[in-house]
């Protein structure tokens, strides 16, 4: 029986997401849960499962494609089930002649008659390697399966990405005899890259036209493999020669109308997420930000006294718990600020959960991992959670529901330099406070010039439901607590 | 008696020790497992006592006989002797040495040998019925079983087998005298296999057969060949005739045919052979204590691991279904044994071969022409006669012709029909090449030694490829 699995709502709201690669090929047999493909939704990779336990007959996204929710993405043959695969559907069932009817009623094979081409070692290996057999694509003359094919089939997670990038055949197409000239001449035409093999097996012949062509037989695509070594054809070399020509030509052209190269990066994945996310938050929250400046000199002297005591309770302390502790105590002070829009019920709802997210730049673009009820936990608690939540955000490992049911977030934009910003809120947040660098400057206290460690914040919020006397007063509580930090000791 | 007795326990028990049974106890034993095997009868099963072995070693005999006496082409003259008591103790005692060889690699490989009749007296229980007055019965349990039981030949309604009028094949195959007038009934492989011989002893054959043409099941240029033969042998062929009834005679027997007209004939003979077929041994097992029914032919149906649909039950060859083949029980048995041991055997075959040893033999394997037409290949033949090969000629022996089937596209091998001397030997180039994945190619530019039969094979691959160089191409 064949199943088709659609791409599920990873996430909620969802409505499309990016297949970032294939954990699987055409032919791999999955189990149920086994992860089948790596999805990129709004800010996390989600691993995909498998909802079956069977095979993998047909992969119908490719990855770096944007799918939407509800699109058959993957076809699995699935086990226990007494049908044969179904066929191609422009092949007539066809009729089991008397021998091979054993074989072919177990539902074993899918190809034309009953028949697999492969010799019956290669079959026996598929069975231990729990490949079947019946859609691997073939690589030996004709299309035959080859034992490499099929350790290539079980190893298919492993290289699957590219497998399923370029997903040659189908499998149930008759095992042609053209399966191997036609990828090879696909390989070629798509493969920027040179094969760069140190041994190439091919004709004498094969190698003179080479030569002629001055084409390095190493950089030909495979045709096939012979005793385990890559074999070139001669219009493998021609096509090859042909691709590297065009690509040569189409290099020139391009340069010429532009003389510079301009570069297409598609907009996808976490950076249209983003993306997506800031226009919506800018549009319809109308952003005004409030800018202070506060002198943290006696904080960094507290968290310099704490730093080696946390560490040695295994814990890396930084500014962010302390100034995530003063937001909560702001927080419960102004609850307006901790709040969201209905925009629907017309409601605006005062959230009880402290939850802070913090944002973070990974290569991938900003993630924004939240830590839960801050104001339960205590600074070492608060500052490992954090601490964790940043590494895998920054690894990209973190789970959707660690950036999930923030109440206000902060980004640190001075970790990498300026004073001042206009942080865009996190919607459907109401505020976002902005940190810029901790930097010693001259300030004047009771009358002299004395060197400060002063920090700057932007605190953007969204007026209509914030008023910018509340930003102000709520800013002030944050401020205090940070110039006084020992307050921080009563919350 | 059941009372006080203590059922023996083991891992895997075989019932019937034919070429499926005692195959699945040998590698059962090899892979570790603690193996008993049953056996009601005699160790080699229907194969080695009563079917392919004695009746290929009285083809083999006779044919000596019979192509010494028909040499005078070559310049031979000479008029052999049959001693038939000789050739039936000859041929008893080949099989006695094969049935003896069974024994020893069943006990060499650990098996335990048991004699007498299994019958399930639950899911994991087996009653044995010892033979014979007062020898009794055990219980054996067991995690898994085998059925391995075989087939017996058909009876017909007015036939009973009586070893005296009415004979099966087995009993044919023991006669120590040669009968003067035989009556075969079934024109199919073993009522041709068996007429051959006995026309080539000197008896008057004369086979009834249903259907109308010999050998059904084979395609009619193949029959034909071996039906040619068989009438220049003398054999007489009544097609669309069954038989009825038969009667008693001073001389032997008359038995009466009737055709679709309800017109009847009459035969003469000193004895009727029936082959029309056999059923498999399903039905005195007591299948119900495990909760097994046997389809409606009476075979129990297997998946490719030889499971039936009691998952601690196996049940491979003939019993297990279609076709009913010695090579196929023994593969069966290699597997149940191997999936019982826990290894990723399967049965995944592409063809099972098959031979027949008529004179000429046939042999056939894989998919004929039309087969791979409807199996959705566009197929390509390529046929090679006899007469045109140079070892054929210098052996006297020129009828018949290897054809080989491939797919057009791809030239990979799907298939053979082999009709000539030694054309069971031949089919196994082909089924190699099926099993191979081989192609046309791979079959011509293999160098087959000159001056052979097996030149046949590739001259018919390079025929398909339009490249014959001792045929005309098609
Ligand atoms: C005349 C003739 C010629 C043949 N020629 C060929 C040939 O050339 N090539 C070929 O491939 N095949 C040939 N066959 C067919 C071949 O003999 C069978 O396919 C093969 O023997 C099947 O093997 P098996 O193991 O399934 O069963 P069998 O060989 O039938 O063995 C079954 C065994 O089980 C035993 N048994 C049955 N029930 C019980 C029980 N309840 N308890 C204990 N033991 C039991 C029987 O006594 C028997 O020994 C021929 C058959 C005949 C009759």
């Amino acid at each position: 029986m064949v199943f088709e699995f659609k791409l599920p709502d990873v996430g909620e709201g969802l409505t499309e997401a990016e297949i970032v690669s294939w954990l699987v090929s055409e032919g791999d047999t999955v189990t149920e849960d086994m992860p089948v493909a790596e999805a990129e939704t709004d800010k996390a990779v989600v691993e995909i499962p498998s909802p079956v336990n069977g095979t993998v007959r047909e992969i119908l996204a490719d990855a770096g494609e944007m799918v939407p929710v509800g699109n058959v993405i993957i076809t699995f043959n699935v086990e226990g089930e007494d049908e044969p695969p179904i066929e191609a559907e422009t092949e007539t069932e066809p009729e089991k002649p008397a021998e091979a009817e054993k074989a072919a009623s177990n539902g074993e094979s899918s190809a034309k008659g009953g028949r697999v081409f492969a010799a019956p070692s290669a079959r026996r290996l598929a069975r231990e390697l729990g490949v079947d057999i019946t859609t691997v694509v073939g690589s030996g003359p004709s299309g035959r399966v080859t034992d490499q094919d099929v350790r290539a089939a079980a190893e298919g997670g492993k290289d699957g990405a590219q497998a399923a990038a370029e997903p040659t055949t189908e499998p149930e197409a008759e095992p042609a005899s053209d399966t191997t000239e036609s990828s090879g001449a696909q390989a070629a035409v798509s493969m920027q890259k040179p094969a760069d093999r140190e041994k190439t097996l091919a004709a004498p012949a094969t190698r003179s036209l080479a030569e002629e062509l001055g084409v390095d037989l190493n950089a030909v695509p495979e045709v096939e493999k012979r005793e385990g070594q890559s074999f070139v054809t001669p219009e493998a070399v021609r096509e090859y020669a042909a691709a590297q020509t065009e690509a040569k030509q189409a290099d020139v052209a391009s340069l010429a109308a532009t003389s510079k190269e301009d570069e297409r990066v598609p907009y996808r994945g976490i950076r249209r997420t983003i993306g997506k996310q800031m226009e919506r938050s800018k549009y319809t929250a109308p952003h005004v930000t409030h800018h202070d400046e506060i002198d943290v000199t006696d904080l960094v002297a507290m968290r310099s006294d704490l730093k080696e005591e946390a560490e040695n309770r295994g814990v890396k302390l930084s500014y962010m718990p302390f100034v995530m502790k003063a937001i909560v105590a702001g927080l419960k002070e102004f609850p307006y600020m901790n709040s969201m829009l209905d925009e629907e019920a017309e409601e605006i709802v005062l959230k009880k959960d402290y939850n802070i997210g913090v944002a973070v730049a990974t290569d991938a673009g900003l993630m924004v991992p939240v830590v839960k009820g801050v104001d339960q936990k205590g600074m070492l608690q608060v500052s490992q959670e954090m601490n964790d939540l940043v590494g895998k955000a920054r690894d990209r490992s973190i789970a959707r529901s660690d950036m999930q049911g923030g109440t206000f977030t902060i980004t640190n934009f001075g970790a990498i330099g300026g004073e001042y910003a206009t942080p865009i809120i996190n919607f459907p947040e109401v505020a976002i406070l902005g940190l810029g660098a901790i930097k010693e400057k001259p300030r004047v206290v009771d009358g002299d010039i004395v060197p400060r460690h002063i920090m700057t914040i932007s605190l953007s919020i969204d007026h209509r439901i914030i008023d910018g006397a509340i930003a102000a007063q709520f800013a002030n509580t944050v401020k205090n607590y940070l110039e006084n930090p020992a307050l921080l000791l009563l919350e | 008696m059941v009372v006080g007795d203590i059922a023996t326990g083991t891992d895997v028990l075989v019932i019937g020790a034919g070429p499926g049974g005692y195959v699945a106890a040998i590698r059962a034993g090899q892979l570790g497992l603690d193996v008993t095997m049953v056996e009601k009868n005699a160790y080699g099963g229907t194969c080695l006592n009563y079917g392919c072995i004695p009746s290929k070693a009285l083809i083999s005999a006779t044919d000596v006989a019979h192509n010494a006496a028909n040499a005078e082409d070559m310049g031979i003259h000479a008029d052999p002797v049959v001693d038939m008591q000789g050739m039936v103790a000859w041929k008893d005692g080949v099989v006695n040495q094969l049935t003896g060889g069974v024994e020893k690699l069943m006990k060499a490989n650990g098996v335990n040998l048991m004699q007498g009749t299994a019958e399930f007296a639950g899911e994991n229980t087996v009653r044995v019925a010892h033979g014979g007055e007062g020898q009794g019965s055990e219980s054996i349990e067991f995690d898994s079983c085998i059925i391995a039981t075989g087939s017996r030949p058909f009876e017909i309604p007015g036939f009973e087998f009586d070893g005296e009028h009415v004979l099966s094949s087995r009993e044919a195959l023991a006669l120590d005298e040669i009968p003067e007038k035989l009556v075969v009934v079934g024109a199919g492989y073993i009522g041709m296999e068996l007429s051959t011989v006995f026309a080539k002893l000197g008896t008057d054959v004369t086979i009834v057969e249903m259907l109308d043409d010999a050998l059904p099941g084979y395609e009619s240029d193949v029959a034909r060949v071996v039906k040619k033969k068989a009438e220049a042998l003398g054999i007489e062929f009544h097609f669309g005739e069954a038989a009825k009834e038969w009667r008693k005679e001073a001389d032997g027997m008359t038995v009466v045919t009737e055709n679709e007209d309800g017109e009847t004939s009459e035969f003469n003979a000193d004895k009727t052979l029936v082959a029309v077929g056999r059923q498999p041994v399903s039905d005195t097992l007591n299948l119900e204590a495990v909760g097994l029914e046997p389809d409606e032919k009476g075979f129990l149906q297997t998946d490719d691991q030889c499971r039936t649909d009691v998952g601690h039950i196996y049940a491979i060859g003939d019993v297990a279904g279609e076709p009913m083949l010695a090579h196929k029980a023994s593969k069966e048995g290699h597997v149940a044994a191997e999936v019982i041991a826990g290894e990723p055997s399967a049965l995944d075959y592409q063809a099972i071969p098959a031979a027949v040893f008529t004179d000429p033999e046939i042999g056939t394997v894989g998919m004929t022409q039309a087969e791979a037409e409807e199996a959705g290949f566009e197929p390509v033949v390529g046929k090679f006669p006899f007469m045109a090969s140079g070892r054929a000629l210098s052996t006297g022996h020129s009828d018949g012709f290897v054809r080989v089937v491939a797919d057009e596209e791809s030239g990979f091998i799907l298939g053979g029909q082999i009709v000539g001397a030694e054309a069971s030997e031949l089919v196994a180039e082909l089924a190699l090449a099926i099993e191979m994945g081989a192609t046309l190619e791979d079959l011509t530019a293999t160098i087959h030694t000159h001056p052979t039969l097996a030149e046949a094979v590739m001259e018919a691959a390079a025929n398909a490829k339009g490249e014959a160089i001792h045929t005309l191409n098609r």
